[in-house]
């Protein structure tokens, strides 16, 4: 790491050239939270920012991947009678699209964003545990690579995103395309729920002192409610693809009737996950958005304690809808009408947020950056998807329209105004952080352009498809069916859009070839993260920052309002704070990097795809796991005293 | 920076072995976890036998009491050594601690051999019916995580005796503890669904 000086900075605040030169402080922790490089130092690192940052880039591939796949099938729906595309490949194609979109893609990504940022902006050096979190990664790795290479070698699934038994039961899916997926949707469960208990944990242990619950930033309230929404509705999924995947290899009955078993169980058992899952996606976004708007207005949100209230009923009010994707399967009256009320009423928070936005922003000297304008394109767009929400959480409705492409429309909206906007403007926002640099604001400009014209040209239309009657998931469609105009202008629409995302792909790639040059705090921002160097140090703040407002820069100048001392640099200590109040009450003290997690990870992946050949993996996998935890978690000091590790 | 807002954390606690440990809350969270788990395949279990003109099927023999029935008070009789060793060490009682932790791992080894030789005279398989699929299902997941236990215990119980715990390093016991008493509890609602339910309903 070197020194820089306010010189080769342009644009530096006051608070960089006070640190002329680093302290003998800095240069102990530096080595202490030092990580090693190269290929094999590659599989031993831990440290937030770098797992953090990992996710982030990892999903994102997977979102260009599946990119790929949607516009390969938006060229063959361009024209009718299309034979671009094999109806097998089709089918392949969209459900590697919607798996990697939402397993491989937006969970991940939000997951990177909370585990990169939340520990700078609530002020500590690094997660509870950073070697779960190292194993996390790797987990979810494995499961990408291998869905993607059993796809490339002709072992693609084919049951859609949602895998509806029982087509997708061995009589009518044989081959081995869906168990890859069941397997490796478990893996990504278990990432999600490690990433969970870890951001919770450290959320509620970690945080710099001062920071009560109630001076939390709204960034690090979403993702607390994002990773308990995790606890509770990734489980279910668990026992769902893990009982699809028994269904498959070793003959159960749980979905198949012949056998005594429901169908309908896996369509609980995965819209108990899949509703939350869109709030998963969603409610980060929220975040992100409250940290941009604030920023960019450049001044408090307007209603904090309402806008916490609103996300934390959210929260709840997602587990009580995920009925209303089976209205269409015969349930009983009065639960249908439980639902479509829940349905309704989630829009009631979300309400509560975009007004609160709306008022922050107004009369606001705003600040036009490129962040600020992915805000704006969310509101339209989601809210345009909202509306189509409240239109199909009415049964009669959902009846109607449920599989046409008047849904593809409406949750394309959701997904990618409640996704994909808020992510590129918390790429904008975050990557000089990150990595350093500002991305180019021009590029910036043009890419929120293209992706907001050629997604509305491309989804708009879809509604007037579907309400013509063009089903979901055909692969083709006749010269006379009249959707011809339209198909062709929604697949031209993907393609603008695909042209905005790679305008962004490129100028990251660009800007990190790059010389450094970002500022410690580009925008002004109020959180703990622009407290620290662009990119951060290794031990992310040399003293932890001491928290006496909910604004925790802006209160007294763009400085931390304190500080704490007395942690040793030679170890990986962090503070340990009270739930509540974050009055600090211990020290915790971090392991370093290792390569056990990634073993560990190795093994459980051993143990679950070679299950899909044979049972006895599973017991070989347990074993090899064991091994794996304990390599990673065996005390340093075994034979030495208490006393000689603690001080 | 501002002088009067310092705050020394030079003297605070390092090793904690209670609510102020992270890890502490790690497990909490991991439990909050499985127990979804574990609820989420009561539920199935009872989604699965709700239509059902019979359950268990026809032809299949509603579950013995006898074996379970010990096995279940053998696997909370095991829950006592457990204490009795993390008591032991948080006031650094090496004995408690090394002779509790084994016969913890004996009680839980006598409730597999038990829960083993019912299932493998059990007349019905995972693949016979959707009643088998939910029942292995159930005890094979819970039989995973006492093997899992046994397996840490062992390690624990290895540091143990080579003495490398003590009051002040005590976190790793008693976060295993935890852990035990909740594998322990967490078997009473699956019993009582797997053996009383159908009894109850027939
Ligand atoms: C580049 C922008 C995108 C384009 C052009 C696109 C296009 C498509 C197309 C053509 C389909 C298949 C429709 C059908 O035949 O039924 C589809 C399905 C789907 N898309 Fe996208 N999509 C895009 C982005 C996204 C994003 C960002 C997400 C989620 C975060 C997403 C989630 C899904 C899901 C879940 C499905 C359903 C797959 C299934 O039917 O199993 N898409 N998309
Ligand atoms: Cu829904």
């Amino acid at each position: 790491m070197t020194t820089r000086t306010e010189t080769d900075r342009p644009g530096v605040t006051e608070q960089a050239s006070e640190r002329p030169a680093m302290s003998r402080k800095a240069q102990e922790l530096d080595r202490t939270w030092y990580s090693a490089s190269g290929f094999v130092g590659w599989f031993t690192q831990v440290n937030h920012r770098i797992i953090g940052t990992r996710f982030i880039v990892t999903s994102f591939i997977f979102f260009l991947m599946a990119g790929i796949e949607a516009l390969l099938l938006r060229t063959q729906l361009a024209v009718p009678e299309n034979s671009f595309l094999t109806p097998d490949h089709f089918n392949q194609l969209f459900t590697m699209h919607g798996s990697s979109m939402m397993f491989f893609f937006a969970v991940p990504m939000m997951e990177g964003l909370g585990i990169y940022v939340v520990p700078l902006m609530i002020g500590t050096r690094d997660m509870a545990f950073p070697r779960l979190n190292a194993f996390g990664y790797y987990v979810y790795l494995i499961a990408g690579v291998t869905l993607y290479a059993a796809g490339f070698l002709g072992h693609a699934p084919d049951g859609g995103w949602f895998a509806y038994v029982p087509l997708t039961l061995p009589q009518y899916s044989p081959g081995l395309g869906l168990d890859f997926w069941a397997t490796m949707i478990t893996f990504i469960e278990i990432s999600a729920l490690v990433a969970a208990v870890e951001l919770i944990v450290t959320v509620f242990k970690q945080r710099a002192p001062g920071m009560s619950l109630n001076r939390m930033p709204l960034f690090v309230w979403a993702m607390l409610v994002t990773m308990f929404m995790i606890v509770f509705a990734m489980p279910p999924l668990m026992v769902g693809s893990v009982m699809l995947a028994l269904d498959r290899t070793v003959s159960t009955h749980f979905f198949m009737p012949s056998g005594g078993g429901e169908p309908l169980l896996w369509q609980h058992l995965f819209w108990f996950f899949g509703h939350p899952e869109v709030y998963i996606i969603l409610v980060p976004a929220l975040g992100v958005i409250s940290s941009i708007v604030v920023t960019f207005a450049r001044r408090p949100i307007f209603g904090y304690t309402a806008m916490v209230l609103s996300v934390v009923s959210i929260g709840f009010v997602a587990f009580g809808l995920w009925v209303h994707h089976m209205f269409t399967t015969g349930l009983p009256a009065l639960g249908v009408s439980f639902f479509t009320a829940a349905s309704v009423m989630i829009a009631v928070p979300s309400g509560v947020q975009i007004f609160c936005w709306i008022a922050t922003l107004w009369g606001a000297k705003l600040r036009i950056a490129t962040p600020l304008l992915f805000v704006l394109g969310f509101f339209f767009i989601f809210v345009l998807g909202g509306l189509t929400g409240v239109m199909v959480a009415s049964v009669p409705f959902d009846t109607q329209v449920h599989d046409t492409y008047f849904l593809v429309a409406h949750f394309h909206y959701v997904l990618i105004g409640g996704a994909v906007f808020p992510v590129f403007g918390a790429i904008y926002y975050w990557f000089p952080k990150i990595f350093g640099r500002m991305l180019n604001e021009t590029a910036g400009k043009w890419s929120f352009a293209l992706m907001f014209v050629g997604f509305n040209l491309g989804f708009f239309p879809m509604h007037q498809l579907g309400l013509q009657g063009m089903p979901r998931r055909v692969y083709t469609y006749l010269f006379d069916s009249g959707w011809f105009e339209l198909s062709l202008l929604a697949t031209i629409g993907a393609y603008v859009f695909a042209l905005g995302v790679l305008v962004t792909a490129v100028d990251a790639l660009l800007s990190f070839l790059r010389k450094p040059d970002a500022p410690d705090n580009p925008w002004g921002g109020d959180t703990l993260e622009w407290a620290t160097r662009s990119p951060p140090p290794n031990y992310n703040f040399e003293d932890i920052p001491v928290v006496r407002g909910r604004w925790a820069l802006w209160e007294r100048g763009d400085e931390p309002a304190g500080a704490v001392t007395g942690l040793h640099p030679g170890r990986r200590e962090v503070l340990v704070t009270t739930l509540l109040d974050a009055e600090p009450h211990a020290v915790a003290i971090l392991p370093g990097p290792t390569i056990w997690p990634f073993l560990a990870a190795v093994a459980v992946a051993a143990g679950f795809l070679g299950f899909i050949r044979h049972p006895i993996w599973f017991p070989i996998g347990l074993l090899l796991t064991f091994v794996g935890f304990v390599g990673w978690l065996w005390p340093r000091a075994v034979g030495g005293s208490a006393e000689e590790q603690v001080r | 920076m501002n002088a009067e807002t310092r705050f020394d954390a030079g003297e605070l606690p390092r090793l904690p072995a209670d609510y102020r440990a992270p890890l502490w809350w790690g497990i909490v969270g991991l439990i909050l976890v499985e127990s979804v788990v574990f609820a989420t395949l009561i539920t199935s279990y009872f989604y699965l036998g709700i239509d059902q003109p019979e359950w268990p099927p026809a032809g299949t023999k509603t579950p013995d009491l006898v074996k379970p029935t010990l096995g279940t008070l053998v696997l909370m009789a095991s829950s006592l050594p457990m204490h009795w060793a993390d008591r032991g060490i948080t006031r650094g009682d090496q004995t408690a601690l090394r002779w509790g932790l084994l016969l913890s791992i004996a009680l839980a080894v006598t409730f597999l051999v038990l829960k083993y030789i019912e299932y493998s005279q059990m007349g019905y398989r995972w693949y016979t019916h959707s009643y088998g699929s939910i029942a292995w299902t159930i005890i094979g997941f819970h039989s995973t995580h006492v093997i899992a236990l046994i397996l840490k215990t062992v390690v624990v119980s290895a540091l143990a005796w080579i003495g490398y715990f003590s009051e002040r390093r005590s976190l790793a016991v008693v976060v295993n503890g935890i852990y035990w008493h909740f594998v322990v509890v967490v078997w009473i609602p699956l019993y009582a669904t797997l053996y009383w339910v159908p009894r109850i309903l027939k």
